[in-house]
């Protein structure tokens, strides 16, 4: 099953292009033409977004970089105690709405501390596989657009990621 | 609101930095986190063209409205003012995109999405109905195969690294569905903006 699975993820993107220009050449567009004129517009978005990723890189480095992250995890951590969860995952569920690649290097620090098998461990790692970077895609996605206020893109981010982030604790004590 | 959450983030960081008495690593987290948003922009910039290049040949060869009438049934529960094929297919492909693994062209897709949504919505500062569920939907996507974490796992020789795949699906739709049904409460209060 996981190989069938893989071997899915791997071939999806090169069937999705076999289709595209296929069709294309099928429907005679002048593909070329068409990828430059899509790439322009493309590199041109990047462009756009360039500021907020700047934005929301500084932000997230002044709290992880300083010590205030740290700070913040060590003063709620009872609250999270309450609900069953282990001190060890903490900082992931702190770290994974805000930044991907430095939560993937908490939970290789978790397996590594607790073994990658073990309870802690595989939570995080469900974690990460289930639950996404939301503040940043927020900020990002919404940087293409005009909004200035995200009604309730917010708080149903929210509430999905710590269902997400509980889900991951109660199914991987169980499966 | 953005303008106190992130104003607040970097005056945090100043503070603690302060408190710990190393301001240093204030600066010079903020001069490398700078370059690193470069660099993620560089990288992003060719996936970027890529897909918005091939995009513009399913949009010409008409693939695109076709995509958007295979998955209109799905979409219209979750969209039900969503017409616009070109929107419906760049959802939907964000989605696959998710889906399989591909992070890097599903944000390419998702920010075409958003960028046709902002227009539909009339570049309006206030988020449509159709933007809040289309994040809350790509923020709880489901990944068939966590590979970043899979590869953490096997390199750490774990006795099964794969036995995440189950757990990782399960968690993600409780999360989607508990996304989809705080959209759809608040739907039902302000059919519109």
């Amino acid at each position: 099953m996981p190989d069938f699975l893989s071997l899915f993820s791997v071939l999806f993107l090169p069937i999705l292009i076999t289709v595209i220009l296929v069709y294309g050449l099928k429907q005679k567009v002048a593909i070329y033409d068409a990828f430059i004129e899509g790439a322009k517009e493309g590199l041109k978005t990047c462009v756009d977004i360039l500021p907020f990723l700047i934005g929301i890189f500084i932000a997230i480095e002044a709290l992880t970089c300083s010590g205030a992250m740290d700070f913040i995890e060590s003063a709620v951590s009872p609250v999270f105690r309450l609900f069953g969860i282990p001190e060890e995952l903490i900082s992931v569920i702190f770290l994974r709405p805000i930044s991907g690649s430095g939560s993937l290097v908490v939970v290789e620090k978790v397996m590594e501390l607790c073994g990658p098998d073990s309870f802690a461990g595989r939570a995080a790692a469900v974690m990460v596989g289930s639950c996404e970077t939301i503040f940043y895609v927020l900020a990002l996605y919404f940087s293409v657009t005009a909004v200035k206020k995200m009604r309730h893109a917010f708080l149903s981010g929210i509430i999905g990621y710590f269902v997400g982030i509980l889900a991951s604790i109660y199914i991987c004590r169980f499966l | 609101m953005m303008n106190y959450i992130w104003g607040g983030m970097l005056l945090l960081g100043i503070i603690f930095s302060i408190l710990h008495q190393d301001v240093s690593a204030f600066t010079d987290g903020l001069m490398s986190s700078c370059t690193e948003a470069v660099e993620f922009m560089l990288s992003l910039a060719g996936i970027m063209a890529v897909w918005s290049g091939l995009m513009k040949i399913a949009e010409e060869a008409g693939l695109i409205s076709k995509i958007s009438k295979t998955v209109m049934p799905l979409m219209s529960w979750l969209f039900p003012k969503e017409k616009n094929p070109q929107i419906i297919s760049m959802m939907i492909m964000s989605f696959m995109a998710n889906i399989f693994g591909a992070g890097n062209s599903a944000t390419v897709f998702s920010l075409k999405a958003m960028e046709l949504l902002d227009e539909e919505n009339g570049h309006s500062p206030y988020a449509s109905n159709a933007m809040c569920m289309f994040i809350a939907l790509t923020m709880s996507m489901i990944q068939l195969v966590p590979i970043a974490v899979i590869k953490i796992r096997s390199d750490l020789s774990s006795a099964s690294p794969e036995d995440i795949i189950l757990p990782s699906i399960l968690a993600g739709l409780a999360s989607m569905i508990a996304s989809v049904w705080v959209c759809k409460i608040f739907e039902r209060k302000s059919p519109d903006a």
